[in-house]
């Protein structure tokens, strides 16, 4: 296949309301992940290891973060003459008003879409914390002869997310039905937000939906054209998970500790880029204990680390014990500090001889550059 | 061209031969050291860090791990339009072409490269040293100094100074004369291998000692000691910071040892002073709840699950349950496997370290005598319950129960 056959459009504020704390100050797509990720260089790397070149990111607001970590698009191999990374932000003559759903969005990006001259668009969400094989995915869709294919994982899909969709498959994979909004609390056959159409088919559906004036391009779209266009979904057994709240942010990172999570999300064929750093690799001292626990580059450790995902440039001091979590870039923990069940936002600085416990249930949030 | 008032050349042809069968594939300057560096980041981000956006690499022994590494410069911020990186490996003319016979022959080769420059003066590096120096510093004394040449120098103790060039100087710092090697030092002033030379000066010598077919064209023995008897002035710039030759497996070991020494001052991440060098993808590293991780440098990409102490672990290495890894250096991709014990060594990439193999010895436990550093060569295995004592060099696989 020729390089630009296929484009990328991610959506880089999908369900930004259900990470409120973090996405305070920035975007869905770049919510800080695993030590040293931010959750965009997921859809971006799984796009480049499909050797999709050409990727939109569609932004609403609160990008300026956004900005800063994508920045060319050269971590990803995307500062590409021939391609490469685009970032697209509302714009006034789109009406005045920002992006209030997919269709909105889409249509907002419909001079890339035009531009673009692939054959086929890959539509990924912000906020999918997966390696997919995307090129699979494509490979299956032409196969089948699909007007489109999505992606959905066999699993309990988490509350709250009105926007993902729940299938009925027929044997040869066709999607027989499409639900919305179902809390089901049991195992289904749910879209974790990958979908592959046809360019023409995507520009037509867009233009289409946007001047009948409706939002949503799962629900208004693929839901209703089931019959008419021959919809299909891919599996994606391995592990998946979706933004819905701290919590699910919290056991995502936290699943990071187990290592047959850690071979599915870091497959070697398949690497996971990100913005990297000029740190020195982390060093532990010489009373330094760590147990159970990822850790980023550029630390120094010199206290206790158990269960817990810290991210890169973090001191622990002396004495201070770390349990159950996630300290994000450049937090400082004074000495004989104790911390259970905290997320530290970026820079946050916590002194000397300060004792901080949140529960399993909910964790205590120390938001960007606070000093406790 | 737009005309740069200073450009470096940078001398990384050499084999390396003391560090065996750690250069056996690569040039010594891409040898990797301090978990994500290579040698060769030192002189690069020190340019790049004194404004100097101008360097040849002149490469000649195994060149293509240290080209790849180097590619367009973008790590050091060298992709430039103008200046930036240029690797400057021998050629052939229309009179046919030869190696670079010595460090001086290098540059000769290369007059052209520097002539398109129009420099006022020319930075000499090597790719053998861990520092980090202002160059600019050193030119601006040159300058001030309206010498022909500046050497950077280093007190040594006098033990020392009789493995190194030693330059003899008057009070003010210009140099009388080099010696290299003395038996009976007249100074402690070691060559740290650093020079600034007016381009003006420095051509017309080159061009000189290439007419002289009995030089070993090099810049020690012969262009120095040229100048100095023909009367120009050669100055010394005093370094007093961290600096280490790392020729040595010792002094290699050693120098990634010191990283771990609070009492040295070497933070490869001071923000005014940063070293620079190529990342990877590797995810980030995983200390599991069997692991007992003290005093050591370890990077992206590492899982472990065993013991470590006073090491240095590169990326993407692993260290299985039950193994112990202690005043080591464990180069990319190594797996160290069940209960294997590695003390005193250097094991090289992708090498394999088979369950209960023992390598390298304690000098507190088998004594100095006759101790030293066990390397094991890139991508070997050393078998099941192996092993190899202090002070071996291994260039091929040991096999299981085999002792060395």
């Amino acid at each position: 296949m020729r390089t630009s056959a296929v484009s990328g459009i991610i959506f880089a504020n999908s369900n930004d309301n259900l990470l409120k704390k973090l996405t305070a100050i920035r975007s869905m797509a770049s919510v800080p992940f695993g030590s040293r990720y931010r959750l965009i260089d997921f859809s971006l790397s799984n796009l480049v290891n499909a050797g999709v070149y050409n990727v939109g990111i569609i932004t609403k607001e609160n990008y300026h973060s956004l900005m800063d970590h994508v920045g060319s698009g050269l971590f990803w191999d995307l500062d590409r003459k021939n391609g490469g990374l685009h970032l697209l932000p509302p714009y006034i003559s789109s009406g005045l008003k920002r992006y209030s759903g997919t269709i909105d969005a889409l249509y907002g990006a419909k001079d890339f879409i035009k531009r673009c001259k692939s054959d086929y668009i890959v539509l990924c969400a912000g906020d999918i914390l997966a390696n997919v094989d995307i090129s699979d995915v494509i490979d299956c869709h032409i196969k089948k002869g699909a007007d489109v294919t999505t992606v959905y994982h066999k699993g309990i899909l988490p509350p709250n997310r009105d926007d993902a969709m729940i299938f009925d498959l027929e044997d040869d994979g066709r999607i027989a039905s499409i639900k919305f909004n179902c809390d089901i609390g049991t195992e289904a056959y749910y879209g974790i937000g990958i979908t592959v159409i046809s360019r023409d088919l995507l520009s037509n559906l867009v233009y289409e939906a946007y001047h009948d004036d409706l939002p949503s391009f799962n629900r208004n779209v693929l839901a209703v054209k089931l019959k008419e266009l021959k919809i299909y979904g891919y599996e994606h057994s391995e592990f998946v998970s979706l933004m819905n709240g701290t919590d699910t942010y919290y056991k995502a990172n936290m699943a990071l500790l187990n290592s047959e999570v850690r071979k599915q999300l870091f497959n070697k064929e398949r690497p996971i880029y990100t913005k990297t750093r000029d740190d020195m690799p982390t060093r532990y001292g010489t009373k330094s204990s760590v147990s159970n626990s990822i850790i980023g580059s550029g630390c120094v450790i010199e206290g206790t680390v158990i269960n817990s995902i810290i991210f890169r440039g973090v001191k622990v001091e002396k004495g201070a014990v770390i349990k159950d979590c996630i300290l994000m870039q450049e937090t400082c923990v004074g000495a004989n500090s104790e911390l259970s069940n905290v997320i530290a936002d970026k820079n946050s600085i916590i002194g000397k001889n300060k004792s901080l416990s949140g529960t399993e249930q909910k964790q205590i949030f120390i938001s960007k550059n606070q000093i406790v | 061209m737009k005309s740069k008032k200073c450009v470096a050349m940078l001398l990384a042809g050499g084999q390396g031969s003391r560090l065996g069968v750690l250069t056996s594939k690569i040039a010594k300057p891409a040898v990797p050291y301090g978990g994500k560096y290579r040698i060769i980041d030192f002189p690069l981000s020190n340019c790049t860090n004194s404004g100097i956006d101008t360097v040849g690499i002149l490469t000649q022994y195994k060149p293509l791990e240290l080209n790849d590494y180097i590619g367009s410069g973008k790590p050091w911020d060298l992709d430039r339009s103008n200046g930036g990186v240029h690797i400057l490996p021998p050629y052939q003319g229309q009179e046919g072409g030869d190696w670079y016979k010595g460090t001086a022959n290098a540059i000769y080769q290369n007059l052209e490269f520097i002539e398109r420059y129009n420099p006022e003066y020319v930075l000499i590096l090597s790719g053998d040293h861990i520092y980090k120096m202002d160059y600019s510093k050193m030119l601006n004394q040159h300058i001030e100094d309206n010498a022909a040449c500046t050497i950077a120098v280093l007190e040594v103790s006098f033990e020392e100074a009789t493995r190194f060039g030693i330059m003899n100087t008057t009070e003010d710092g210009t140099i009388y004369e080099f010696e290299e090697k003395p038996a009976n030092p007249k100074s402690n002033l070691a060559s740290m291998g650093i020079y600034i030379f007016n381009w003006d000066k420095l051509k017309k010598y080159l061009i000189d000692d290439e007419a002289n077919p009995d030089s070993s064209n090099d810049f020690g023995k012969n262009i120095i000691p040229m100048m100095l008897n023909a009367g120009e002035k050669l100055k010394v710039y005093r370094f007093s910071d961290y600096w280490k030759d790392v020729g040595t497996v010792e002094s290699l070991w050693d120098a990634n040892l010191d990283l771990l020494n609070p009492k040295i001052d070497l933070n490869l991440s001071d923000k005014n002073w940063r070293i620079y060098s190529r990342n990877t993808a590797m995810p980030p590293q995983y200390i599991s709840e069997k692991a007992k991780v003290e005093n050591s440098l370890v990077t992206d990409g590492c899982e472990i699950y065993g013991n470590l102490d006073y090491s240095v672990l590169f990326e993407n290495v692993t260290i299985e349950e039950g193994a112990t890894v202690e005043y080591s250096l464990i180069m990319p991709g190594a797996v160290i496997k069940k209960g294997a014990n590695v003390r005193y060594s250097i094991i090289a990439e992708n090498a394999v370290i088979d369950e209960d193999a023992q390598i390298g010895g304690d000098p507190a436990v088998v004594g100095t005598e006759g101790w030293g550093i066990t390397v094991v060569g890139a991508n070997l295995t050393v078998g099941k319950k192996a092993k190899v004592s202090a002070n071996k060099m291994i260039v091929k696989n040991v096999d299981e129960g085999e002792e060395i």
